[in-house]
């Protein structure tokens, strides 16, 4: 009979009542495409930092986070083979790739800019496709002395795909050396600061720069980012004399995101809850109002005032019941829409590129908008249901 | 309290406050009210009948309370239990028609009627059947399914009346249950009620200035200035009452207290 009275309640103002719905719809909605675009972003960010430049895991020599060395791979992988074919029986490891970052002072003949190389097996770095080649070709498989160039790198020094640079950087014992390099491509991160440093060269003409047959470190790729914990683990069981990261350890600017989002997103929820609270507590109180004499009849037959606090709350979870459900269908649809609509946003500050806006609709999302209704239609119903059970029933029944 | 009475007054004051001062509202009421009787409380506006109504039915603010005397309800003193047997004993002992009929407009006619016995957790077989009966008994079961803004007033109130009957109380307090109707309409009711009466042995309390409800009473209760004035039976109590119900406004103030 509670639910029954409630739901008659609910459907006695309609107007009121639609209104009320309407915010708590809107509320629902905002928080579902808002979370599923907060949740798309994390994921993609995640990902195209995973994939793209930092692998799920990197290994590197034992002590290599505390050392200070001035000397490039004075604490680099001596035997990586070994390494990468213990790591590569895990079923949960795709791949693993060697990399070196090297520093030093490009120059076209004319100018020279100083530059950050990232030194890659070609086919697994092709692999990884973390980058736009905008001009040329990717690096080719067994030519050490081809660079990709970073486009704003490219610009500046005025080199094309073909063009010849000379690479100079210090070798591992200590002393200068320069290498001859052909440009294969210009490529793009989207980041522009790194663009404008940023040579990607093969691991061979690397070591044969820097005269060592070392490797900095491996990147290890799973098939799953969720097994990171359990593969680190096996990894660390395995294989010794080894210091392993994981992505989220060498990923900052992925977690500055989540928090600013986060801290967005909550207050974004603040917000809504808000709006909801006073929405619904002001449907139910108008109805307290106009029903005193009701109450004061039902109070009269002999209902507690525990249950008639029950039937008011009742009214308060209807509505944050049909707000949510609404609101998870009409966000669900919105959200298709989107996502089939290819809507795309601005480059975020220090990105070139912009991208596509695209909402993920996970579970979490769907019931924490779905929570934030319920819970807030429902403790919107408490002041009212008590005001309404402290009633005086000679009061209430007297009242016009 | 003598078994065969429903009702047991003994020395009850009653005060409220308006403003700063307090004013009395019942003064030294003695009264019993036996088992099947048939009993208007009759007396100018602002006499304190619905305030001596509102007393029996443990209506009067929360705690229900007289300032002195003491209140028994079907053997209950109504004046030292606590909140909740209070609201138990209004659902399983007393019934209430109002004035207004007070039915809950999103209810039925068959759900408004049910509500009692689902407060009282009975059965739904036997709720179903009770429901049903009262409604037939009172006239109205072909307009079960209609809502109180489908009905007229007689059919609310018979509604109502059905209300209050099917929790089957003991006593049924009714505050000017044919204020609102028509003359006729009224007549029809207030048959009904009696014939409830005789045959269920259901006791009725009427507050009222209806001069044929009043003429229909087996036993009229007088009220003047908040005490009881004269019992008796109803030979001549209407064309007393019309006197009364002329003059009441002028000769109903309250008492004030200092």
């Amino acid at each position: 009979m509670i639910i029954k009275l409630a739901l008659r309640n609910i459907l006695r103002n309609g107007r009121r009542s639609a209104i009320t719905l309407t915010v708590i719809v809107f509320g629902a909605v905002g928080l579902i495409l808002f979370g599923g675009y907060k949740t798309r972003t994390f994921f993609a960010l995640r990902e195209s930092t995973i994939h793209g430049r930092i692998g799920h895991m990197q290994i590197f020599k034992e002590g290599y986070a505390k050392s200070q060395s001035q000397k490039p791979l004075d604490h680099a992988l001596d035997d990586a083979a070994a390494i990468r074919k213990e790591i590569e029986r895990d079923p949960r490891v795709k791949m693993t790739a060697a990399q070196i970052t090297l520093m030093g002072l490009v120059s076209n003949g004319d100018k020279s800019e100083t530059f950050i190389a990232t030194a890659v097996e070609p086919p697994k770095d092709r692999a990884m496709n973390n980058q736009r080649t905008t001009a040329g070709s990717d690096l080719p498989d067994n030519e050490p002395d081809t660079v990709l160039v970073g486009k704003g790198l490219a610009e500046s020094m005025h080199v094309k795909p073909g063009d010849y640079l000379t690479i100079m950087t210090t070798t591992t014992t200590g002393s200068l050396n320069a290498m001859d390099v052909r440009v294969a491509g210009i490529f793009m991160t989207g980041v522009k600061e790194f663009d404008e440093r940023a040579i990607k060269m093969p691991i061979a003409g690397a070591q044969q720069l820097l005269q060592t047959k070392k490797i900095e470190k491996l990147l290890v790729f799973l098939n799953n980012t969720d097994d990171t914990a359990a593969a680190h683990q096996a990894i660390s069981a395995h294989v010794h004399g080894i210091e392993i990261k994981e992505w989220s350890e060498l990923a900052p600017f992925y977690h500055q995101v989540v928090a600013l989002y986060n801290g967005i997103f909550g207050f974004l929820g603040i917000i809504v809850f808000a709006i909801v609270v006073f929405s619904v507590a002001n449907t139910i109180l108008m109805s307290v109002f106009e029903r005193t004499r009701e109450i004061g009849t039902l109070m009269a037959m002999g209902t507690t005032r525990g249950r008639l606090r029950a039937m008011f709350v009742a009214e308060g979870v209807g509505i944050g019941v049909l707000g949510g459900v609404l609101g998870l269908a009409i966000g669900a649809l919105l959200a298709l829409l989107i996502n089939k609509g290819n809507v795309m946003l601005p480059p975020p500050p220090g990105y070139t590129v912009g991208y596509r806006l695209q909402i993920m609709l996970q579970p979490p999302v769907l019931i924490a908008a779905f929570l934030v209704s319920f819970v807030t239609a429902t403790i919107s119903s408490i002041v009212p249901a008590l005001k309404a059970s402290r009633m005086k029933i000679v009061d209430a029944l007297g009242h016009i | 309290m003598p078994s065969n009475d429903v009702i047991a007054l003994t020395g009850v004051n009653k005060t409220y406050p308006l403003g700063r001062l307090r004013v009395r509202a019942l003064t030294d009421v003695n009264l019993t009210i036996g088992r099947g009787d048939f009993i208007a409380l009759a007396g100018p506006s602002g006499s304190g009948k619905t305030t001596l109504l509102n007393l029996i039915g443990c209506l009067d603010k929360p705690d229900a309370k007289p300032d002195d005397g003491r209140i028994a309800v079907d053997g209950v003193d109504i004046t030292r239990i606590p909140l909740h047997r209070l609201a138990a004993l209004r659902r399983n002992t007393l019934g209430f028609v109002f004035q207004t009929f007070n039915l809950i407009p999103v209810l039925t006619a068959y759900e408004n009627v049910e509500y009692p016995l689902l407060l009282q957790n009975v059965p739904r077989r036997d709720r179903d059947a009770r429901v049903r009966r009262w409604l037939d008994e009172t006239g109205i079961g072909k307009q079960a399914k209609q809502r109180p803004d489908q009905l007229s007033g007689g059919q609310r109130q018979r509604v109502a009346i059905a209300r209050a009957m099917v929790s089957e109380p003991k006593l049924v307090l009714a505050d000017e249950p044919t204020a609102n109707l028509d003359s006729d309409t009224a007549a029809h009711i207030l048959d009904l009620l009696a014939e409830i009466n005789t045959r269920t042995g259901c006791t009725f309390v009427f507050s009222t200035h209806d001069p044929s409800l009043i003429a229909r009473a087996e036993r009229v209760v007088r009220i003047r200035d908040g005490r009881i004035e004269a019992r008796q039976q109803t030979a001549d109590s209407g064309q007393q009452v019309r006197e009364e119900s002329a003059v009441g406004c002028l000769l109903s103030a309250v008492q004030e207290v200092a």
